[in-house]
């Protein structure tokens, strides 16, 4: 293929992947899923029932892998066997994939919810009804955009893996990233506001989760609001970046053409790590000055 | 059956040492779990299989890419670690963006007093209440190495498979339909399977929450490597036996 083509195509990937991995934060953010929602689970068990929905299908790479690997299968068949067009099919796709997702949570938010009876959390069915909608938008998106990715790397970057398969993969990945940058915002920021900020979460605050918004009761609609702003947006560069700066090496150093070429997209990968340590490394030693340490040297003091 | 094994010795070695190098890679990974995700402990705040998976599926795509254009097996395996490395660097520096900017805590452990790598002193940034937050230079380098081992681990196992599959006549390569080739889809579901067995059984070891090879817990990897070997044999066995049947038919 032409570079310059598959650069472009690699852009369009990189997008597509980008709008996947903010829409898969905000989607976990408005249901409250993975590993935040351990606190919302808690709260009512702490005497702190809330209104905020309650969806944990499964952690999240697995319910998002479901998601892709159904909204993939779907697309394939009807591209394969029916030979409708790969636009409408991946959109059906999507749709079948966001459905699925719909009813798993709203038969886990109602079943933790009920059960959480004698701790007298109330199952708000009017929250059910309104959350549930923006829940299966975000995982039609997220959905749609994975299948895209997965579908331009099958059939025009000519990866050999089948759409399916790439697309279960992607999933697991978009899961496993947003679970681990975006969620944090949610977990250790939003659902704790009221206590000093920077202080990370102290064990004996468990549960104990903001119930009360800007304007009356907090709800999913609230968090989706605030991660926006940050949580979303960046688990969306992390899960563009993954998918981009992967391909890219190869499509730069195309190993294809010679052996050489090849080892070379090794040691560019390399070093696009090596500048992240760097990165890293600069960060910390920003905050550390920033915010400076939060105990006394008792050892120094030991010794003057 | 037993010819089939027989046959493929070379190929079940290669499987098996991949499945051991994924086991011993994630006890590099740090993990933090539920707490990290409060920032009440160190790592990245998600389950230890799911990240791992995360990483070394994305350096599967790699070296199923790789494969496609060349069949050097060191070009392969290093093609592998490299996407795993991407996927997990890139994520642990976005994690350090959440951390600092939007948490607002300092990266630091509180399993050492000070970090091996860049000797900073790391108990007195710990904030009160926590097991530490963010990820530290030592953790991010650790995961870094994760990143690379389950690679290329993850890459010897999906190509022994094509391997298997490429002497039982069966044919591997780019396809221009949405389905693929059998092989492939099949390679890539048994790696994809091993790769998980591989991730669970260390978790045990792990029990939630590791930060990396500076943690006490890192030091009991030889009981998850013995234990990863003996369940890969048995995966690697009905994988081959799949996979070479295939061609028969």
């Amino acid at each position: 293929m032409e570079p310059l083509i598959g650069m472009g195509v690699l852009a369009l990937i990189g997008v597509a992947a980008t709008i996947a991995g903010a829409s898969e934060d905000l989607e976990s953010d408005v249901g409250s899923q993975s590993n935040p929602n351990s606190q919302v689970q808690l709260a009512p068990q702490m005497m702190f029932p809330h209104r905020i929905y309650n969806k944990a299908v499964s952690g999240e790479p697995p319910s998002n892998a479901l998601m892709c690997s159904v909204g993939a299968a779907v697309a394939t068949v009807l591209i394969s066997e029916f030979t409708l067009s790969p636009l409408f099919a991946l959109v059906i796709g999507a749709l079948v994939a966001a459905c699925v997702h719909g009813t798993f949570a709203v038969t886990s938010t109602m079943g933790r919810a009920a059960s959480q009876r004698r701790f007298k959390q109330p199952v708000y069915l009017d929250m059910i009804r309104s959350h549930t909608p923006v829940i299966m938008g975000y995982a039609f998106i997220t959905t749609f955009c994975i299948l895209i990715v997965s579908y331009l790397m099958t059939v025009v970057l000519g990866h050999p893996f089948p759409l399916t398969m790439l697309a279960f993969i992607w999933g697991i990945t978009v899961g496993a990233i947003g679970s681990s940058t975006g969620d944090v915002h949610y977990g250790a920021e939003r659902e704790f506001q009221q206590f000093e900020f920077g202080s990370g979460l102290n064990a004996s605050n468990s549960g104990n989760i903001v119930r009360y918004g800007e304007s009356g009761v907090r709800n999913g609609y609230d968090n989706s609001w605030f991660c926006a702003k940050f949580g979303g947006p960046v688990t969306g560069i992390a899960f563009g970046m993954t998918v981009f700066l992967g391909s890219w090496v190869t499509t730069v150093f195309d190993p294809a053409v010679s052996l050489t070429r090849g080892w070379f997209s090794v040691v560019a990968g390399v070093i696009i790590v090596l500048i992240l340590i760097i990165w890293n490394w600069k960060i910390e030693v920003k905050a550390r000055n920033a915010f400076g340490p939060y105990k006394e040297d008792k050892t120094e003091e030991a010794s003057a | 059956m037993i010819d089939a094994l027989l046959d493929n010795i070379v190929s079940m070695i290669y499987i098996i040492l991949g499945g051991v190098l994924i086991s011993w890679s994630v006890h590099f990974v740090p993990v933090g779990g539920a707490p990290a995700a409060m920032a009440q402990a160190t790592g990245i705040g998600t389950g230890t299989v799911q990240l791992a998976a995360g990483a070394g599926l994305t350096g599967l795509v790699s070296a199923g890419f790789m494969m496609n254009v060349t069949d050097n097996l060191p070009l392969i395996l290093a093609s592998g670690a490299v996407g795993a490395m991407i996927m997990i660097a890139v994520t642990m520096i976005v994690g350090t963006w959440v951390y600092v900017y939007g948490v607002g805590c300092v990266p630091s452990s509180a399993k050492v007093k000070v970090d091996p790598i860049t000797k900073y002193r790391q108990d007195l940034y710990v904030s009160q209440g926590t097991e530490g937050h963010g990820l530290p230079t030592v953790s991010f380098v650790s995961g870094v190495i994760g990143g690379l081992l389950g690679g290329i681990g993850g890459a010897l196992v999906y190509y022994a498979l094509i391997e298997v599959g490429l002497k039982a006549g069966l044919t591997a390569g780019t396809s221009s339909s949405v389905t693929g080739h059998e092989l492939v889809g099949i390679a890539a579901m048994f790696a994809i399977g091993i790769f998980f067995v591989n991730a669970v059984i260390p978790s045990y070891n792990i029990g939630g929450t590791i930060e990396g090879f500076h943690d006490p817990k890192w030091k009991k990897w030889p009981k998850a490597v013995i234990s990863s070997f003996v369940a890969t044999i048995l995966c690697a066995v009905v994988a081959v036996i799949a996979i070479s049947q295939l061609g028969v038919i």
